[in-house]
């Protein structure tokens, strides 16, 4: 909560440090009175002292209110409520993905630690790790969206399309196959690293030599006794980059023409457009803050230890 | 056993929400063919309220939505009928009767009157609408009968019988308040031009409908979609494609590589934009600009060390035309031709020559003259622009030409709305931006009078390099009510010469909009004006109307979307199985060992 209120606080000045009113910038050669420009900047509350300023922003964001874009004169909470969708829908879907395919690959190979699909999984997995995610969009837009033409080069859905139901969820998933790809293949890696690293950690512990000595298949020795006490740094792994999933991938939405909270804050800070820049950062800071609330919470659930302080 | 089935339950349900957050809540209908004509662009609108909104893109949904009282030509700008089929001065030149269309009517089928062009020439004054009011500040309009309206204005002003201001439907905005006006969506689709616009989806596309009432009929389009990309490099491809028909503001390395494309054609349209070099001037009093700037002689002299030739080639990329002097329409008649003689070239012998002789002399071996009689060197602060792309080479090529002359340079990178406060504290020696006027050339010449310098930080003028000169001023009023066109085009002439010969702004290029469109889907692509200017986004937008579609195909001959999902899936399914039976044996294996 602390975090929220510093965060909240901080929003307001981060953003008016360098540059504290745009409106002169913003209608630059538009041969503006005097007077018009005073009834711009009361229009986007950028009049009166930066006191007046900041207790109107505190008390207004306090009764639900992150006002209204500079911009579109729309309010915040509507731009940020249409581009909420499809950040989730892409980057909660390459979450997902990468998770999953990335603890499977981390437990295998550290399982069989050394095999050739341990050293394969790896390398493969350092290579995504460390390719920047916008390199990456490039090159599989390049290869899969303009050489081969078989997906879109940009966007939700087909401009102006007024498909809807199942063909236009067909649609979108289309649309989504090669940034969710990209997201999937930049995340990956570090999944599959912790897990497997995790795994090994544990491959010496006594309770797997116990297990074994009961005369456990090997299958279920990793199942039940490696894997959930391999897990659990995997787990506040995941929740962290849950928190991310909001603020995550600006760039990779940016390449596809995303029409997410990522290309939504670009807009933003290139405006500077302070109401949504704020509303922007103290929705990435609550997701993150509630992430972490959510690591907490599941620690207790998957680890007795916790549970019993 | 438990943990794994919890785990799977967890990812389904998640899978499923994500699934359902997808799935639209309305459902059949199928769509017809329709002509689409799709633009790729990287800009999106900000609002389509004619009196909120300020970017470029939204001037084009303007353009194509609200019809004005009089057109510009697409090949030269003259004034030709729009919602007005005629008009008649009055003898002192101060009011224009205007006589409408018949049967002029909305897009929503309420009639079109003298009614709606008085509400929105009179309220827009009243009210001070930021795109309305420069052009109707001095203006009154009166209601003569359903189709006849007389336009006074309270001094002479030579922009008549012009009246390009955007007219909108009274019968929609007449029930909002003064203060709601800026605040309104806009988004009633109501308008008298050639399209009108029938959805939003902001960050991604608009869509705009022919509209069957417009005056000029029915356009052979019938629908026009703009669609935001914000990696330019897939606008293009999907212009390769044919996903998109145009594109606009192509990035000019995509230029060179269009040209092979058999249906493609590119083009580097000119509207008069440019970027100069300006000098601070110190006329306001404020600030701290470089004494030296001030001498003609050190003007003259940065103008000669620096190769607009050079800047062209390189910078531009041979896109565009290499600067003179200001630009202030895009109607090149009011531009006047400067004798080569007279034009600062690229001559560093005579730049030297031109600071030897004022006395700045490098005294102290430096490499850097200093005031005549020594001391503060001529070390100039440069500002320059993070927001464009050119300014990083522009700023290599000027400040080591500036260099070859004994001219230091201290580079500051600022944004733009920094470098707004900078000039209006006066706290500069160089900078690097630039203008894009009008097609009258008053609000550009009105920038640089002495009226226009800041003297005060609180109330910033738009004369950024803070010059003043009264005989430009004299001349400025001069025109300004001179109603004969080739008079005032005469004057306008001698201000830019002057302007030209005192050098506070050193004009470096003028900027093209590069764009490009297949030639396979449409025909009667228009550049306005014709041969240099840009077929979108021009000044009046006059392409749309005229474009036809080239025979009946629509269809990109792709494989459909879902065909390919279908692969795609097969595909998934494939590859899962395989891994789950590799999984299935090696498990086996395991039991065994």
């Amino acid at each position: 909560m602390g975090t929220l209120v510093f965060v909240l606080v901080f929003n307001f000045f981060l953003f008016r440090v360098v540059n504290d009113d745009p409106t002169a910038t913003m209608f630059r050669g538009r041969n503006l009175t005097r007077d018009q420009i005073d009834t711009l900047r009361r229009q986007f509350q950028l009049d009166g002292s930066k006191w007046q300023q900041f207790t109107s922003y505190i008390h207004e964001t306090l009764r639900g209110n992150l006002g209204v874009s500079l911009q579109s004169r729309r309010s915040v909470a509507t731009e940020i409520g249409e581009a909420i969708g499809p950040t989730l829908m892409l980057v909660g879907t390459a979450t997902v993905a990468a998770m999953v395919v990335g603890i499977l690959i981390g437990i295998r190979a550290g399982w069989k630690r050394r095999s050739a699909f341990d050293v394969g999984s790896t390398s493969v997995s350092m290579v995504t790790y460390a390719v920047p995610d916008f390199w990456l969009g490039m090159l599989l837009l390049g290869v899969f969206g303009v050489k081969f033409g078989l997906f879109p080069t940009g966007g939700i859905e087909d401009a102006g399309s007024e498909a809807t139901g199942i063909s236009r969820l067909l649609d979108e998933l289309h649309h989504m196959a090669l940034p969710a790809l990209t997201l999937t293949l930049a995340y990956m890696g570090e999944y599959a690293i912790v897990m497997r690293s995790s795994m090994i950690d544990t491959l010496g512990e006594d309770y797997l030599q116990l297990a074994r000595a009961k005369g456990l298949r090997d299958a279920a020795v990793r199942r039940f006794h490696a894997v959930p006490n391999a897990l659990l740094p995997v787990v506040s792994l995941s929740a962290i980059n849950f928190g991310f999933v909001l603020s995550g991938a600006i760039a990779v939405e940016s390449i596809f023409s995303w029409p997410g909270l990522g290309q939504a804050t670009l807009e933003a800070i290139r405006g500077p457009d302070f109401p949504m820049l704020q509303g922007l950062f103290l929705l990435f800071s609550a997701a993150l803050i509630l992430a972490n609330l959510m690591v907490d919470l599941l620690y207790a659930v998957l680890d007795p230890r916790v549970r019993g302080r | 056993m438990r943990t794994s089935r919890r785990w799977l339950a967890a990812g389904g349900a998640a899978c499923a929400i994500l699934a359902t957050s997808a799935v639209p809540a309305t459902s059949s209908a199928s769509p017809s063919k329709k002509v689409t004509l799709t633009v790729g662009l990287l800009q999106d609108i900000d609002s389509p309220n004619v009196t909120a909104g300020y970017l470029v893109s939204s001037f084009e949904v303007w353009n194509l939505q609200y019809a004005t009282l009089t057109d510009k030509a697409a090949d030269d700008f003259a004034t030709i009928p729009g919602l007005a089929e005629s008009w008649k001065g009055s003898a002192d030149g101060l009011s224009y009767t205007y006589t409408l269309r018949k049967g002029l009517r909305w897009s929503d089928g309420e009639p079109l009157t003298a009614d709606d062009i008085a509400y929105t020439i009179n309220t827009s004054r009243d009210q001070a609408w930021i795109n309305h009011a420069s052009v109707t500040t001095n203006l009154t309009a009166t209601v003569v009968d359903e189709r006849t309206v007389t336009i006074t204005s309270s001094v002479p002003d030579p922009k008549l019988p012009t009246m390009d201001v955007y007219i909108v439907p009274k019968h929609i905005w007449e029930a909002l308040s003064a203060e709601d006006v800026p605040t309104y969506d806009a988004l009633d689709g109501v308008g008298s031009g050639p399209f009108t616009l029938q959805e939003w989806k902001s960050g991604q596309s608009w869509t705009m409908a022919a509209n069957s009432n417009y005056w000029g009929g029915r356009p052979a389009i019938d629908q026009v979609i703009f669609r935001v990309f914000t990696n330019p490099d897939a606008m293009v491809a999907a212009l390769r494609s044919g996903e998109i028909d145009a594109a606009n503001e192509i990035p000019a390395s995509a230029v060179q590589s269009l040209k092979g494309e058999e249906f493609i054609k590119s083009l580097a349209g000119l509207q008069g934009g440019f970027t100069e070099l300006a000098m601070n001037g110190m006329a306001g009093g404020i600030g701290d600009g470089h004494p030296a700037l001030q001498d003609l002689n050190v003007r003259h002299a940065i103008a000669h060390a620096i190769d607009r030739d050079v800047l062209f080639d390189r910078v531009l990329i041979g896109q565009g035309r290499a600067g003179v002097t200001l630009s202030v329409s895009p109607d090149s008649a009011w531009q006047p031709d400067i004798p080569a003689a007279q034009q600062f070239l690229y001559d560093p012998a005579k730049a030297n020559a031109l600071l030897d002789a004022g006395g700045y002399l490098d005294t102290d071996g430096d490499g850097v003259r200093e005031m005549p009689g020594g001391g503060r060197p001529l070390d100039f602060r440069y500002e320059e622009r993070s927001e464009s792309e050119k300014a990083a080479p522009v700023r290599d090529l000027i400040t080591g030409w500036l260099s070859a002359v004994g001219v230091a340079t201290s580079v500051n990178i600022v944004d733009d709305t920094q470098l707004t406060d900078v000039i209006a504290s006066g706290e500069y020696d160089l900078f690097v931006w630039g203008w894009t006027p009008f097609v009258d050339p008053d609000p550009m010449l009105s920038y640089f009078v002495c009226d226009q310098v800041t003297t005060d930080v609180a109330s910033v003028g738009n004369n950024d390099a803070n010059w003043c000169d009264p005989e430009y001023d004299a001349l400025y009023e001069q025109q300004k009510v001179e109603l004969d066109r080739t008079k005032r085009i005469a004057i306008v002439h001698q201000m830019l010469q002057l302007f030209h010969d005192k050098s506070t702004y050193v004009v470096l290029f003028e900027d093209a909009n590069l764009q490009a469109y297949r030639t396979d889907r449409f025909t009667g692509w228009l550049q306005q004006p014709t041969a240099t200017g840009p077929v979108l986004f021009s000044n009046s937008s006059p392409t749309y109307v005229n474009l036809k579609p080239v025979g009946s195909s629509g269809d990109d001959g792709g494989l459909g979307t879902g065909v390919l999902l279908g692969l795609i899936g097969a595909g998934v399914v494939v590859i899962l199985g395989g891994l789950a039976l590799a999984m299935r044996s090696r498990a086996r294996r395991d039991d065994r060992e």
